[in-house]
Order: C-alpha cells, then structure tokens, then sequence
C-alpha cells in the first residue's frame, strides 16, 4: 500500500470511528468512580468490588431506557491511607467525576472522608467495615451500604465464649481498622465474661516476621488467637504459628474472609474462624441473579465477599443520577432520604450518618479449604472439632 | 559563530523566548486530558529539546539566563502566576503545581548539603516528613499562627538533623550513606510503631488559616470560583523565591566558596585552615531547615500526613530530581521536579511504572550524562564579565 | 527466662542472622575487590527467590513431586541465574563508573535495585501480591519444654554454616581465592603477577550474587511467603551489618549479621516497650556504633590516601 492511500485509509478509518461514536454519544456521557484495592495483599477483594461495580454500570448502560451513558474511572488505593488521600483527592478534585463507590479497606475510607467532605464528592463506601468513617463526623457525602465490624465482633465473641474457650491472645494491626476490631471485641468478650483476654500484641500492617509474638504468646498458652487485620499477615501468622507448634484456634475478622487467605495457606487454613456482616451471596435476595449476571461477563476473578455490595453501592449511585441529573450537591441531597430502597443485598436504609443497617452475620470456618457457614460445617455437628472445642 | 557569540555578553531575547515557550507548552500539557494529545505533546516536548540541543540553542539560553537572571527570574514568577490564573477553577492541576513548587523547595536543600558542601543525604523524605508532622501536631494541638509553624517545621528538621551530625561528620563515604538511610527507615519504622503520631494510620492536618482567611475554602468573587489551591500555591511560590534567592546568594557568597573548596578535596581545604567541621554543619542544617519547611507546608496543602508517605523510595526520587536535573544547578533541579512530578501524573499509562522509568532514567543519566541535564556553570570570578 | 524460651528466641535470631549474614558477605565481596557497594544486592536475591518459586511452578506443571529434587533444581537455577545476573552488573553498570565518583556507582546500583524490584511487581504475574512459597523441607518437630524444634529450620542453618565454611575455603585455601585476595589487596600488583583483573572480578561477583539467591530461597522456605520488597528490606540490613562490621572483612559482615540479627531479638524480648519498635532499636544501634566508630567495627586496613 502506497503511502497516500495509507493515509487515506486511515483518514477514513478515524472518520467511521467518529461517526459511530457520534451516533453512540445520543446519550450524555456520566462519569462515575471505583476505589479500592487493586494491587498488593489483598487486591483479590479490590478487583471483586471493581468487577461487581463494573457489572452494574455495564448492566445500566446496556439497558436502553437509562438517560445517560456512563464511564467509571478506577483508581487503586493499594489499600495504604497516603495513597488513599491522593487517589480520593484525584478523584474528587476533577469535576466531571459526579459519585462514587469506594474503599474495601479501613484504613483508606478512614484517611479519606475527610478529602471527599472537603471537595463535596457523595460516596458510598462498600467494604470498610470501621464504625468511625461513618460516625467520627456527621458528613453528608459519606454513605455505607455495608455493616460495620461492631457486630461482628459481637458475634464473634458469642460463638468462641459458646465453644467453652477461656484463654484469648489478641494480635490486632496498629491501623485503626485493627485497633478498632481490638476494641469492639474485647469489649463484646468482656461483656458475655466467660473468656478472658490474656495478651494483646499490636503489629504493623506490612510486618513480616511474627516469631516474637508468637513465642511470647506460646507461653501465655491461649486457646484461641484473636486476629484483627487483613489477609496478607494473617497468612503470615497462621503459618509462623504453626513454625512454633502453636496450637490455638486462630479467630480472625472479615478481613481475612478472601480467597487469598486459603491460596496463601493450603492445609494449614483448615479451622480458622472469620466473620463477616451480611448473609452469604446465595442467600442475599438478589443473589442469583448478581450472579448469574457476574458469571455472563467472564470477569478475571470471583467477587470475593464485599462485591454484591460494590455492585449495591454502584448501582444505587446510578439510580440517584438517574433520578436527579449528574449533579453532586442534588445527589447528596437525594441521598440523603433512602429509606427500604430495594438491592440485591436486601433493603438499604441509611440513618442519620448515611450509615445502612445490616443486621445479619455470617459465622464462618474453613474446612478443606473452603469457607464454609458455622452452622452447615462438620465443625458444629461435632463430627470434627478445633483444638480445644468442647 | 558561536565562538564569536560566547565572547559578547547575551541578550535577553533567547531566555525571554525559551521562557514563553516553555510556558505554552506547561499550559498546553497540564491543561490536555486526552491520553493521545498528552503522548503527542510529550513527543513534541522530547522533540523539541533534543533539536535545541543539537542546534546548540541551549548554550544561548542558558548564557541569556546566567546573564540576566534577575530579569528573567522575575519573568518566570510572572509566568508562574500566568499558569496559575489560566487554571484558576481547576483544582488537580493547582495542586500538581504547588507540588512541584514544595518539591523544588526540597530539592534545593538537598542541594546544598550534597551539591555545595557534598554531604550525602537519603533521608530527604523522612526530614519533609518531620516538616509535615510538625505543622499537624502544632495546628492540631496548639494556636500557634499557621505561618509560623512552617519556620518551626524547618528548625525542627534542622534539629532532628543535628542528631545525625556526629556520625555524619565522622564518617566518610559509604559509611555516611548508611547513616541517613538507616535513620530513613528508623523513621518510618518509628511513625508506623508510635501511637501518639497516629501510628500507620497517619494524621489529619487543619489547612492554613491566616488571620481569619481559611485556605480551605474557594474563593467566589464576582461570579468566578477560584480553586481553594490557589492561596497554597501563591504562598508555596513566595517561599520557593525565598529559598531560590537564599540558595543563590549563598552560593555565590564567600560560603558557597568554602562549601565548594570542602567537597572538592576534603584534605586541601583543611590545610587552607578552613573549618570543614563547621561548613558541613552549615550546609546539613540549612538544607534541613529547607526541606522542613517545604513538608511543613506540604503537609497542609495534602491535609493528610502518613508514615508511608516519607518513605527511602521517597528519598530516592529526592535524589534522583538532584542529579536529573544537575547537582548544584537551582535552574535544573525546577525542571527536572517539574519532569519528575508532572509527566508520570499526566500520563496514566505509565502511571504504575513511574517508579521503573526514574530508576532507567537515572541509570541512563549516570552512564551517558554523568552531570545532569542542565550541569551546573563554572563559577565566574567577576560576574558580568566573561574572559 | 524459661529456658527453652530462650533456647526459642536464640533460634528466631539465629535464623534471622544467618540470612543477614549471608547477604552482608555479598556486600563486602563486592566492596573488597571493587571498593564500591553493589546496593541492587538485595534486590537480586528478590529476583533469586522469584527465579526458584518460578522453577517451582514449571517442576510442578511438569509433574515433577519429589520435594528434594524440586529444591535441587530450584537451588541450582536460582544461583546460576543470579551468579549471571551478578556478572551482567558488574560488566555494565559498576565497571564502566570506576573512575567515577564512588556516590553515582552506589546510585546507579541503587537504582538498578529498584529497576529490579519493580520489574517483579510489574511482569512477574501478580507480582505486586505476596506469593505462597512452598516448604520443601520435612516439618518434623520435637517439643522441648516451650522450645519446638523443626528439622526445616535446622537444615536450613546447617546448609548456611555449610555455605560459608565453604566461602571461607574457597577464599583462603584455593589459588582462585588467593587470587581474589591479591585484587582486594592491591589491584596494580595483582596485574602484575599475571592475575586477569576483570575475570576475577566478574567471578567475585558471581559469587556475591550466587550467595544472595541461596539466601533468598532460605528466606522463601523459612517464611514460606515471598514478596517484591523482601530485598529492599534485607539488603538494607546486609549493608548495614556489612558496614558496622568492617566493610571488606567476611568476619565483619558475619558479625554484623549475627549482631543485628542479635539486636532485633533483643529488642523484642528486654526492651519494656511493644515488640514493633525492634527495628528502630536495631537502626538507632546502628547509627550510635557509626558515630562510635566510623570504618566499622572491625576495621579496615587502609590508610587515608593523599
């Protein structure tokens, strides 16, 4: 091909590609944004939500009665507060950008409500389980449509206090996503008051070696390790524990509620505790058909635990710009007032802080390498039992 | 022709000239948001230098510049606050820009302690740090005005400093990096272990309030909004003047002597009875007190302070800026920062791989450039005058 | 203390030291015969242990299950692999800045570290996430008293005190060690006597980072978990024991090893204070003994020249 009629073709091409756009373009673009995740420890729960908040756009879009077109823009918070601060400020700072679904992890939503009050930018949060980001200030832009760690813990202690354990070491991070589960639960232990507490060990989120700890924590001889952090040193202290011979059933949070955690550890995850707010995927009154949908778009991972309610916090955004246009100070206005609005994972209410109640917990344990509901596992049958289950 | 040229003192066209250009080209690039339009403009900007280069267009600029710096200096400012009034409404780009201003203030510590006195410093993040938590504990906890904080965030880098200078001045070499990249990583490891900091979690720091006026806030006058940013960029510009001028007069100072005879033989200077103990302290402490005042504001302006925001990675771009951009050249290192800071944030595609690209960047520079972009000139015993 | 406690701690920090130990000998290798730091050092033994659990992965898929083989074949790659790596460095970046300043040849090495760090994160698949590294060795255990001791850990102890006899016979027995001393020694003398400068240290170098990727598959079994960062941290720390020890001692570099190692577990168990602030003991030590004695604590043979 000569070089003229390169160009020509080119030329052409580009044309062919304006005009379909041009038609395409009928409907005004929308812009929307996704935080969360994507790389490090726990990116696998950071591309679920992504995915899940990807499928409710991409639902919307292909649905020809919405009024507007829209495009989510991703930023990664890597799950570490600066780079949370930086992506929120990114994102909140470029006006076309109208709301968005944010944070899986604590320690990012927590750094950066401030920056979203600061700029006016309306969130939902759909994974940060920490009380504070929604009750430390009364910000109108800040909304959650998933529970926080309070009950969780509460059920937590119930089940080890109903497993006839006594003794508890407690590891937590020193971010205030594990200071925070540290808190609640030994508050929660301490008022059932059958078990009690006899170490706490505070470690840093990117720790690597945990043999100090878990030597002191050998000699105390507890029964159970309450673990209040993420996936990535969860993995690292099951598997030092049992470099010690430490024997203790490991009780851990819905940070660790994640495939990774299994992958990470093979064999050695079996018997580990985890609990997480909201009914499992297959019970959720949307659940079928959230994945069905998921399953349709051959994403490059599961949705993880938090990704029905990405998809809920994505798609009820959606919904408000429907409702009145893509405007932020109208979207926090209407957001204000949701009150039993119908989502795949049931009725969302939003209280006075923009907090969603969601009463249900699930109660998990690992068993051959899956996790598996308390109450469908071999473990509270009694055909199997942890160390030291009575 | 050249010969003849450098003989003659240059005039201001060329400076003037390159000046607006690049000032277009600022506004053009910041302002592109389409991935396509910011790839051509990069090309054309790589385009551009590298045919100045090869035409020898540099040599005239910069001779224009070391000519009339006073005049041109001001025209820069001028420029400056031309960008900042183009992108008054848009709140990413001001901030990008006050990053580069506070970045550059950084740099320019560094640069005195390393590029005049050769003191190594890979710590460079850590003491923006110590600037940064300063001015969020002291407008977190105390009324201390918010414009005093900054000078107090410099003196408490300064000190914090002063706790290395024993063994800083005592060791030489290798053995005085391991110094400040040990204390790089005690610092972070001790933000992240201390509660009383906030721990890993960070801090939250109140914006600058001077008298009543919240920096915090958008500006409405007369029905146009002006970004928030815009007070921390006028006074992140007012103290990269003050640093850039500062640096500059002690450069060319009797100091600036000293520092350069010390770093150049060690051995030599002492000889010539000069206090090399002395000068090193100096320099370390005046570079700190730069950079602790560039963090204390910086702090402000992110609102957010955090231990993994001033980690040894951090300090490494520092350094790398300091050698992209010329050791001891104030001139280059506001380039190199604005390369350094603008282009990886502009295009997104290469957003995770910035950290791969400065590192091959700096590598290329060392084995093909060894002084930098723009090399620093050869003192001038009379200064308007050229043999 | 309980004694078998005690006897725990001891083998935590004996573990710990061993790997520092082993990546300080590189530092000071490198430094003996070149006098420059090869910062990118840790970060070769990232690349090492990512060498080894990508052998793995291949052995696996190949249907290869028999654990000693497997670490064989890994052990082998990873230090070959790295041995050549080490040698590519040498040739191209830290040889070509010899005249230079000492400070751009630590910079170009620190910046091929991060070169190296970064590639992992970015083209290893899923590199920016930890990796699951398999424990080869046999878990046995015995209990004694509250000391548990695991047959892995003390393979791995004695294959690292194997490793360094090794060096030490390499070095002090052997004409190619002699030779290696003769360059650390005095370079222009070395030629003289017919020793061939660049071949020896190339070979230094291989040698260096040979170690650094044993060390790396050491550290993947003892924590059966990798990640990108493992060498910034480790070689950090192996520079710093290299140079409280005394660069271009091997007794030095072991020492500052065994010590840091040492001053973390001290750190965790007297200190009154929470378990985390063990690095910044172990670095604020550091720093005190640079002040207190500025070439290291076995120091180096070298006047001052002129």
């Amino acid at each position: 091909m000569g070089k003229t009629s390169r160009i020509a073709a080119a030329g052409l091409a580009a044309a062919i590609v304006a005009l379909a756009g041009a038609s395409a373009d009928a409907k005004q673009k929308v812009k929307v944004g996704f935080i969360g995740p994507l790389t490090g420890g726990v990116s696998v729960n950071g591309i679920g939500g992504r995915n899940s908040a990807d499928l409710a756009v991409r639902l919307r879009n292909a649905d020809p009665k919405s009024k507007y077109e829209y495009e989510m823009v991703v930023l990664d918070s890597e799950c570490k507060p600066n780079v949370a601060v930086q992506v929120a400020t990114k994102m909140a700072a470029d006006k076309e950008i109208i709301a968005g679904a944010t944070h899986y992890c604590s320690v990012a939503a927590i750094a950066a409500v401030d920056t979203y009050h600061k700029f006016g930018f309306p969130v939902i949060v759909w994974g940060a389980v920490l009380p504070d980001i929604t009750y430390r200030n009364k910000y109108p832009e800040i909304h959650r449509v998933n529970g926080t760690m309070i009950n969780q813990n509460d059920a937590n202690a119930a089940l080890i206090s109903s497993l006839g354990y006594k003794t508890v070491a407690v590891i937590h991070d020193t971010t205030d996503y594990g200071k925070g589960h540290n808190e609640y639960f030994s508050k929660a232990l301490a008022k059932i008051g059958k078990a009690k507490i006899v170490g706490t060990f505070g470690v840093t989120a990117d720790q690597q070696d945990f043999t100090a700890e878990l030597t002191k924590i050998k000699a105390l001889n507890p029964d159970v390790i309450y673990f209040g952090g993420l996936t990535p040193i969860g993995v690292r202290i099951r598997s030092q524990m049992d470099k010690l011979g430490v024997k203790a059933v490991l009780d851990g949070t819905s940070g660790i509620v994640s495939d990774a955690f299994i992958q990470g550890l093979g064999p050695l995850a079996e018997g580990t505790l985890a609990f997480r707010e909201g009914a499992p995927v297959e019970k959720l009154p949307g659940g079928k058909f959230f994945m069905e949908n998921y399953n349709k778009q051959k994403y490059d991972g599961a949705p993880e635990a938090y990704g029905p309610f990405a998809f809920a916090a994505m798609d009820m955004i959606i919904d408000t710009i429907e409702k009145v246009g893509p405007d932020r100070k109208k979207v926090i206005a209407a957001l204000a007032n949701v009150k039993d609005r119908d989502s795949i994972v049931g009725k969302i209410t939003f209280d006075d802080h923009g907090q969603n109640t969601v009463p249900v917990i699930t109660k998990y344990v690992v068993q051959d390498g899956k996790f598996v509901e308390w109450a469908d596992s071999e473990y509270a049958s009694g055909k199997r039992k942890l160390p030291g289950q009575k | 022709m050249t010969d003849s040229n450098s003989k003659m003192p240059a005039g201001m066209a060329p400076g003037l000239i390159a000046l607006g250009l690049a000032t277009a080209y600022l506004v053009a690039l910041l302002g592109a948001e389409k991935q396509a339009v910011i790839i051509s403009l990069l090309v054309l900007g790589i385009g551009a230098v590298v045919g100045a280069a090869w035409l020898g267009l540099f040599d005239r600029v910069s001779r224009s510049f070391a000519d009339h710096e006073d005049a041109l200096g001001g025209s820069a400012i001028v420029a400056a606050l031309a960008l900042a009034a183009y992108f008054h409404e848009d709140h990413f780009v001001l901030l990008l820009v006050v990053t580069v201003l506070l970045t550059s203030v950084a740099t320019l510590g560094l640069n005195v302690q390393f590029g005049y006195a050769g003191v190594l410093n890979f710590a460079g993040a850590s003491f923006f740090g110590v600037g940064a938590y300063t001015s969020a504990v002291l407008n977190a906890y105390t009324s201390v005005p918010h414009l005093i904080v900054l000078p107090i965030g410099g003196v408490i880098a300064a000190l914090i400093g002063s706790m290395l200078l024993l063994p800083v001045l005592r060791t030489r070499g290798h053995y005085a990096a391991v110094v400040t990249i040990a204390f790089a990583l005690l610092f972070k490891t001790f933000l992240e272990v201390n509660d009383v900091l906030g721990g890993p979690q960070g801090m939250q720091v109140k914006g600058m309030n001077i008298l009543g006026w919240s920096f915090n806030d958008n500006i409405e006058a007369g029905g146009i909004t002006i970004s928030f940013y815009m007070g921390y960029f006028l006074l992140s510009l007012a103290l990269l003047i003050a640093a850039f001028v500062l640096v500059r007069r002690l450069e060319r100072s009797w100091i600036g002597l000293n520092l350069d005879a010390l770093r150049l033989d060690e051995t030599a200077a002492s000889c010539f009875g000069l206090d090399i103990t002395r000068w090193k302290i100096t320099a370390f402490l005046i570079g700190n007190f730069l950079i602790g005042i560039a963090g204390a504001l910086f702090g402000m302006v992110g609102g957010f302070v955090g231990p993994n925001n001033y980690t040894f990675a951090d300090s490494l771009i520092l350094v790398s800026i300091l050698l992209l951009g010329g050791i001891g050249n104030p001139w280059g290192l506001v380039v190199a920062t604005f390369i350094v800071v603008v282009v990886p944030e502009k295009l997104q595609t290469i957003q995770e791989y910035r950290f791969l690209l400065y590192a091959l960047m700096v590598i290329g520079v060392l084995l093909f450039r060894p002084e930098g972009l723009l090399p620093r000139p050869v003192r001038r015993y009379f200064p308007r005058w050229r043999p | 203390m309980d004694l078998g406690l005690f006897a725990q701690y001891t083998m935590n920090g004996l573990m710990l030291g061993m790997m520092y130990a082993l990546v300080a000998v590189g530092f000071t290798l490198f430094f003996g015969v070149l006098d420059v730091i090869k910062f990118s050092h840790g970060d070769v033994l990232t690349v090492g242990s990512f060498t080894a659990l990508a052998t793995f992965v291949g052995l696996s898929a190949l249907g290869l299950h028999s654990n000693w083989l497997a670490l064989l074949a890994m052990l082998v790659v990873a230090t070959l692999a790295m041995a050549f790596l080490g040698m590519l460095i040498a040739r191209y970046l830290v040889m070509p800045l010899r005249s230079a300043p000492p400070l751009n040849t630590l910079l170009i090495t620190l910046m091929l570290g991060t070169v190296l760090r970064e590639c992992v994160r970015l083209f290893y698949p899923q590199g920016a996430n930890p990796k699951p590294f398999p424990a080869l060795l046999p878990r046995a255990s015995v209990d004694i008293g509250e000391f548990n001791l695991r047959l892995d850990n003390v393979l791995m102890l004695s294959a690292g005190v194997l490793v360094i006899v090794g060096l030490q016979y390499l070095l002090n027995r052997t004409k190619l060690g002699l030779a290696i001393r003769a360059v650390a020694q005095d370079e222009e003398t070395a030629r003289t006597m017919g020793i061939n400068f660049t071949g020896i240290v190339l070979i230094t170098f291989a040698l260096g980072s040979g170690l650094a990727a044993f060390a790396g598959v050491m550290n993947g079994l003892y924590y059966n978990e990798i990640n990108f960062g493992i060498g910034l941290y480790l070689g950090v720390i192996g520079f710093a024991a290299a140079i409280i020890g005394g660069l271009g001692s091997i007794y030095g570099a072991i020492l500052g090893g065994f010590l840091f190692a040492g001053l973390q577990t001290v750190g965790t168990v007297l200190l009154p204070f929470a378990s985390a602030y063990k690095d910044v003991f172990a670095f604020a030590v550091v720093i005190a003994i640079m002040a207190w004695r500025p070439t290291g604590l076995i120091r180096e043979k070298i006047s001052e020249r002129v």
